[in-house]
């Protein structure tokens, strides 16, 4: 615990101590179940993302983090047998309704994979492809607005000069910040993480973390983390999760050095999960 | 720990090199079987491609590469008269006219099985599709020319026919009179019969696209229709290909189903509604009543398709390459 403690308030938030100003709700859970099949993942699960603020899901494995990720962007719909119940809004609309247009919701919240997944086409295409799903314009306006992604996701110094081979050419890093760079294109409003830095080595993983922070300034965040260093650099709030309960959510500063909760507790410190 | 020892020693003194050597003759053994099951396909190739030249010599030295752009073909003729360009025109064109029908189904139904079927609706139509794969070509051949052939004379044929008609280059390709017997219901045929080799095959591919690549389309907010352009089929474009190749490959060669309905014509005509011939159903309608030249002439048409054959796959594998080269791999 202690040497926990140390380690995160040498970095990030924690090291100035004193609390974030509440932000007004991008996103309102309220109520929320979700079941696969028969099974009972999510359990009254209530929350909001703060605008522009990081929210850190840590738990262990089988939780329902990610669960509840694929719920905000309604990832879920893709399979049958996928139910939710509840409340779940994204300012003031209702993720949840059956007619929402689903291009447009995901159009507003952009969605980043554990394993980086570039498109089989080359970099440019990787983040013309999204653009050119909702807006038409010219190539020049293009080049621009590539560029600016990519500079977005930290990548164009590396890339500038092969914007025209294929983006599976990239190293897992590389493809990861792509990823990163292909969501910011569309503009969305809020970004999910999902393990972001999982497949990554230290070194690309804290460019991805450097990131995060630089877009917190305009998105609203929320990653699922299995590293609970990472969720104390990065984030403002943390959740931690268990057995598909929200079990506390609260300022990760407080989270990572008072947790109310004895399981959060036992888990930040390393005796389960 | 004390049991096993025990065992050990029962066993008399473990002889290691010698165990070892009686897995080496095992594995010598393996190998030479391995090896000589893939030499004896060179060996069935070479001799098949060997007594076809030596059936085909006579009617070689006959006609030379005039054989290749005549279009008489006259076997009771004195001398006969024989020319390949009928069966070659007739084995190009139906086999086009197939694929051009076959590949889009095959894809459609393929993606619609793999992205978009209601679960319970995906296993019938799944057997369907392999059902028709097999179903004999002399059952396709019947039906074609029982059922296919009038209905689309009486229908089909005669509607393209007035629409196109008067229209410069498409009024000749549908021109009359309908026919029950036409190189279009070949290659309608053809493409019923090759459909299930591209479904199957694109079904399989489609598979092989990793779920989180299709819910990163999704995630950017694409339609189906644009993941399934985007993602999917350029993820699976090589093994689509070979799907496709050996559609082709199949289209080529058929014979039973083709012989039945094409009219065995070798005249070449500008109308896909008129007889005409392909090679192996040139062959197959021929050769039992055939001897001398006219034997050697069929042989040598057979080895023409062997040629016609090999380009035709070798050219998409060409293309392949130039896909791939593109796509920057």
């Amino acid at each position: 615990m202690t040497d926990l403690s140390v380690s995160v308030s040498a970095n990030g938030h924690l090291a100035s101590q004193q609390p974030l100003p509440e932000a007004p709700a991008k996103v309102t859970v309220r109520n929320l179940n979700f079941y696969y099949g028969e099974h009972h993942a999510l359990k009254n699960i209530n929350l909001t993302l703060g605008t522009n603020r990081v929210t850190a899901f840590i738990g262990p494995s089988g939780c329902g983090k990610s669960t509840l990720l694929r719920i905000f962007n309604r990832m879920y719909d893709l399979y049958p047998g996928q139910r939710v119940t509840g409340q779940l809004m994204l300012d003031q609309t209702n993720i949840l309704d059956p007619k929402l247009d689903l291009n447009l919701l995901r159009a507003r919240v952009g969605m980043v994979f554990q394993k980086p997944t570039p498109f089989p086409m080359t970099i440019y295409e990787n983040i013309a492809f999204g653009i050119r799903l909702y807006e038409k314009i010219s190539k020049s306006e293009m080049d621009d607005r590539v560029e600016k992604a990519l500079r977005g996701g930290a990548l164009w110094n590396e890339v500038k000069d092969k914007l025209n081979a294929s983006g599976l050419s990239l190293s897992g890093g590389q493809q990861q910040r792509l990823c990163i760079a292909r969501t910011v294109a569309v503009r969305p409003e809020v970004i999910l993480f999902d393990e972001p830095c999982s497949a990554l080595d230290p070194i690309s993983t804290a460019k991805v973390e450097e990131l995060i922070q630089e877009l917190s300034e305009n998105y609203t965040i929320a990653i699922v983390t299995h590293n609970m260093q990472q969720a104390a650099r990065v984030s403002d709030k943390t959740a931690f999760m268990y057995l598909g309960e929200l079990i506390e959510f609260d300022d990760t500063s407080k989270i990572f050095t008072s947790p109310t909760d004895r399981r959060t507790q036992d888990y930040i410190t390393g005796r389960f999960g | 720990m004390a049991v096993q020892s025990d065992v050990i020693d029962d066993a008399g003194p473990y002889d290691r090199a010698k165990a070892l050597s009686a897995f080496k003759l095992g594995d010598l053994t393996f190998y030479w079987i391995t090896r000589l099951s893939a030499i004896s396909v060179l060996l069935i190739l070479g001799g098949i491609i060997v007594s076809l030249i030596v059936g085909a010599f006579p009617a070689m030295k006959e006609y030379g590469f005039s054989f290749l752009w005549t279009q008489r073909w006259a076997p009771s003729a004195d001398p006969p008269v024989l020319g390949a360009l009928g069966p070659m025109y007739g084995t190009l064109v139906t086999s086009f006219i197939a694929m051009l029908i076959a590949i889009p189904v095959g894809l459609g139904i393929a993606i619609f099985l793999t992205e978009l079927c209601p679960q319970w609706l995906r296993r019938p139509i799944g057997m369907a599709v392999e059902l028709l794969a097999g179903i004999p070509s002399i059952i396709y051949g019947m039906w074609g020319f029982f059922v296919l052939g009038p209905f689309l004379a009486n229908t089909f044929q005669p509607f393209m026919i007035r629409i196109f008609d008067g229209v410069p280059v498409l009024g000749a390709i549908f021109a009359g009179p309908p026919s029950y017997l036409s190189l279009f219901n070949a290659a309608l045929i053809l493409a019923i019969m090759v459909l299930p080799f591209i479904t199957s095959i694109s079904v399989d591919v489609f598979k092989t696209v990793p779920p989180v690549l299709k819910e990163a389309a999704y995630g950017v907010g694409c339609t189906t229709w644009e993941v399934v352009r985007s993602v999917v089929i350029p993820y699976t474009r090589v093994g689509i290909i070979g799907g496709v190749m050996l559609a082709l490959g199949r289209a080529l060669g058929e014979t039973m189903a083709v012989t039945f309905i094409i009219g065995n014509s070798f005249r070449i005509s500008s109308s896909i509604f008129a007889p005409g011939t392909t090679i192996s159903a040139a062959i197959a309608s021929e050769f039992a009543e055939s001897d001398g030249l006219h034997q050697s002439g069929l042989i040598l048409l057979g080895l023409l398709l062997f040629v016609l054959t090999f380009f035709v796959l070798a050219g998409a594998r060409l293309m392949l390459l130039r896909l791939e080269k593109k796509a920057g791999k």
